[in-house]
């Protein structure tokens, strides 16, 4: 019986997201005490009382000297801030930068050895609702080690993330700067990719079964910003398909991250010889992007990504880049010619302005650089104002 | 074979309870914090004489904030669910009996599920759930299993598989429907996990622990006779009908506690009573008390080694108990054959 419910669970689990609420709602209950225990740890330093993504409250000595990540997403974030000195110690899963792994682990991101936190004496452990499990933090939290919890859902989130946590570190000025770094290069993709049309994209996060990604991930986010949108409509986090609805669909471009299963540019032709795969015209064309890993994770490196799906799914709007021509009219590439064959839109009776009915489509809401900016930081200094529902897991793991 | 006499029982509870302290001791000295024994026997001593300003802090948090409570859940844990494996094994006559064969543990994890779809994360939550949820399957499956108006063995058996079958059938339903929600924290319950601290108040549980030990401890010689033969017991004035109902709510009640604090930790209790049958007797007055001993020292050990051998990741608790048990149960089966 447990065996059989070990398999259920098993091919769940990638399709598994967080439990984001769950993290507010027992940090809302929690709070009080949470914030009494963990002055345990600061004894007489002086300290102060924020609230964290999920709306627990952490009580944070001024001066962070000594910080615990246990998330290959906020490592990351830690190197690109420059404040890799204060990391004490990382996860087994903590492999960007290279350096990373140099780092003392504490264990793996959901299972970690409290012990071994509590043995690097941190002054804040940074967890995230993506991939750490909420009885990590409520162990911590239960002996007085302050936790704080990020709950990024897109892209922007990620950039609010990183203001915050540069805050909390007391390296406002460095976040506001790699913050906007980041933003002007978003705003670079976005702007090129602005007047074309949104490509029609398969993100697969998993092959057997097939699993893709859901329009609230802050993956569908990020594929929003570089130009793309999901076949998927989809409220679940990693939701499950059937192939057959791949094949009515006909995604213009499937899209891989380059870590999945090992998958390179020569598995294309494995891809073609493959009976039901080969069925797909994005196949047979070629259309398939495989992106950096840095898609799966909610860290600096996400723009990156972005900014080589862009490339990938709109060679045309950066086409002046490579030979020095002038861009294309819109509509009149090669590619446009080879969108008008699919005929996609009308196969899947949805037109990108119907996103914007729901308010998804980024076409619409892309706000102008500086105004992201000034949001960007305005919400970096009113932490606990992010977004609800849930994160990604699947794709972290 | 020797007679057994109080003094044989308190003989062999006593030399448990030092393996058990033994155990203790080392499992506190190991971990990914650096402390030595001394350093360790300081901490308790100046612990239990309340002078804990003289103990450096982070002994004080290693020590009775982590690697103490997770003992002492490990203790309940084995404990309860050793005794309600040897209690079944005796209530269904059958030497495959465990703990969950009536469907337990499938009950607590389906209320442990709808507690995360309805209230996600409430504290302490889960664990009531898991309760509820095993109490309910243990009601159903007594009024399934009862024939002439008191509890059949075959038909309980039956009606335990066959309810278990059903619930982890409805499991794998919410958990497919459940794809967008977290499962993490789920699948390590599934497997059994200590790692997370109880919400609820250790002190309870032992109390019940203890009241519920007593209560098939008093059917222990009754238990030996019906081992023999329900109709033999009978004629030897023995009340089955009522034997039967406290050995099968007290097994059930371990269960249920165990499981809703750590989740489904399997094999000890089917191993631990057929090791204690095999090292000690088979009399029940003293299979209890040593099978409750025994499973308090296997988890203790499997725990242990769970948070050591791939330290500082930690497996769940059990894996570990499968993996270690298997081989030494395989063991004192082939040299008692022999």
């Amino acid at each position: 019986m447990r065996a059989a419910i070990c398999c259920g669970i098993s091919s769940t689990m990638l399709g598994s997201a967080t439990r984001a609420a769950e993290l507010r709602q027992s940090g809302a209950a929690k709070a009080g005490a949470a914030a009494q225990q963990s002055s345990g740890v600061a004894k007489n330093e002086p300290a102060k009382v924020v609230t964290d993504e999920t709306g627990r409250r952490v009580t944070i000595p001024l001066e962070v000297k000594r910080i615990v990540s246990l998330a290959p997403n906020l490592t990351e974030t830690i190197y690109a801030l420059g404040l890799e000195e204060r990391l004490a110690g990382d996860t087994d899963y903590c492999d960007t930068p290279p350096a990373a792994k140099l780092k003392p682990h504490v264990g793996g991101a959901q299972n970690p050895s409290l012990e071994a936190i509590v043995a690097l004496h941190p002054d804040l452990v940074l967890a995230t609702t993506s991939i750490n499990r909420i009885e990590t933090v409520d162990g911590l939290a239960k002996v007085g080690v302050a936790v704080y919890t990020t709950h990024p859902q897109t892209v922007r989130g990620m950039l609010e993330s990183t203001a915050r946590i540069a805050g909390l570190m007391g390296a406002e000025a460095r976040g506001s700067a790699l913050v906007a770094k980041l933003q002007a290069r978003l705003d670079a993709v976005s702007a090129r990719v602005a007047d074309v049309p949104l490509v029609h994209a398969l993100f697969v996060v998993w092959e057997g079964p097939l699993i893709t990604i859901g329009q609230n991930t802050f993956i569908a986010d990020a594929m929003r910003w570089a130009g793309a949108e999901s076949v998927i409509l989809s409220q679940q986090k990693w939701p499950r398909i059937s192939f057959e609805e791949v094949v009515r669909l006909q995604p213009e471009y499937i899209v891989f991250a380059s870590d999945h299963a090992g998958f390179g540019a020569e598995e294309l032709g494995a891809l073609r010889s493959r009976e039901a795969w080969k069925q797909l015209r994005a196949v047979e064309l070629g259309h398939i992007a495989v992106i950096s890993e840095e898609i799966n994770r909610p860290s600096p490196g996400l723009v990156d990504a972005i900014e080589q799906l862009a490339r990938e799914v709109h060679p045309e709007a950066f086409r002046e880049l490579e030979n020095g021509k002038v861009k294309m009219e819109n509509g009149h590439g090669p590619r446009e010619m080879e969108r008008a064959n699919f005929g996609v839109q009308e196969l899947r009776g949805l037109k990108p302005r119907d996103l914007s009915a729901n308010g998804l489509s980024p076409l619409k809401r892309r706000p102008t650089n500086q105004e992201r900016a000034a949001e960007a930081l305005r919400a970096a200094i009113k932490p606990g104002s992010t977004a609800a529902s849930d994160a990604c897991a699947g794709a972290t793991l | 074979m020797k007679p057994l006499t109080p003094g044989r029982i308190l003989a062999v509870c006593g030399l448990l309870l030092a393996v058990l302290f033994v155990v203790v001791v080392i499992s506190l000295r190991m971990g990914a914090y650096p402390i030595s024994i001394s350093e360790i026997v300081m901490t308790l001593f100046r612990g239990v004489a309340g002078q804990r300003e003289q103990i450096p802090s982070e002994f004080w948090l290693v020590v009775f904030g982590l690697r103490l409570p997770r003992i002492a859940l490990g203790i309940l844990v084995g404990a309860a669910l050793s005794t309600a494996g040897a209690g079944f094994q005796a209530l269904l006559r059958n030497p495959l009996a465990d703990p969950y064969v009536l469907g337990v543990s499938s009950g607590a994890a389906l209320g442990a599920i709808v507690s995360l779809v309805i209230a996600p994360h409430v504290p302490g939550l889960i664990q009531i759930a898991a309760f509820a949820g095993a109490a309910a399957t243990i009601t159903a499956v007594y009024f399934l299993g009862r024939r002439g108006g008191q509890l059949d063995s075959p038909t309980l058996l039956l009606a335990g598989i066959v309810s278990a079958s059903f619930l982890s059938a409805i499991i794998m339903f919410l958990m497919t429907t459940l794809s967008g929600r977290d499962i993490r924290g789920m699948a390590f319950w599934l497997m059994g996990d200590l790692s997370s601290p109880a919400a609820i108040d250790l002190r309870w549980l032992y109390f019940i622990l203890l009241v519920v030990l007593g209560s098939i401890y008093t059917t222990s010689s009754d238990l030996n006779l019906i081992l023999t033969g329900e109709q033999e017991a009978r004629h030897l004035g023995v009340n089955v009908k009522r034997v039967k109902l406290v050995v099968y709510i007290g097994a059930s009640v371990l269960t249920g506690l165990a499981v809703s604090v750590s989740g489904a930790i399997g094999y000890v209790g089917l191993l631990v009573p057929h090791v204690m049958r095999m090292l000690f007797g088979t009399d029940y007055r003293l299979l209890i008390p040593a099978s409750a001993l025994g499973g308090a020292i296997a988890i203790v050990i499997a725990d242990t080694l769970a948070r050591t051998v791939v330290a500082p990741t930690e497996l769940p608790v059990g894996a570990m108990t499968a993996l270690a048990g298997a081989p030494v149960f395989i063991y004192l089966m082939r040299r008692k054959v022999r």
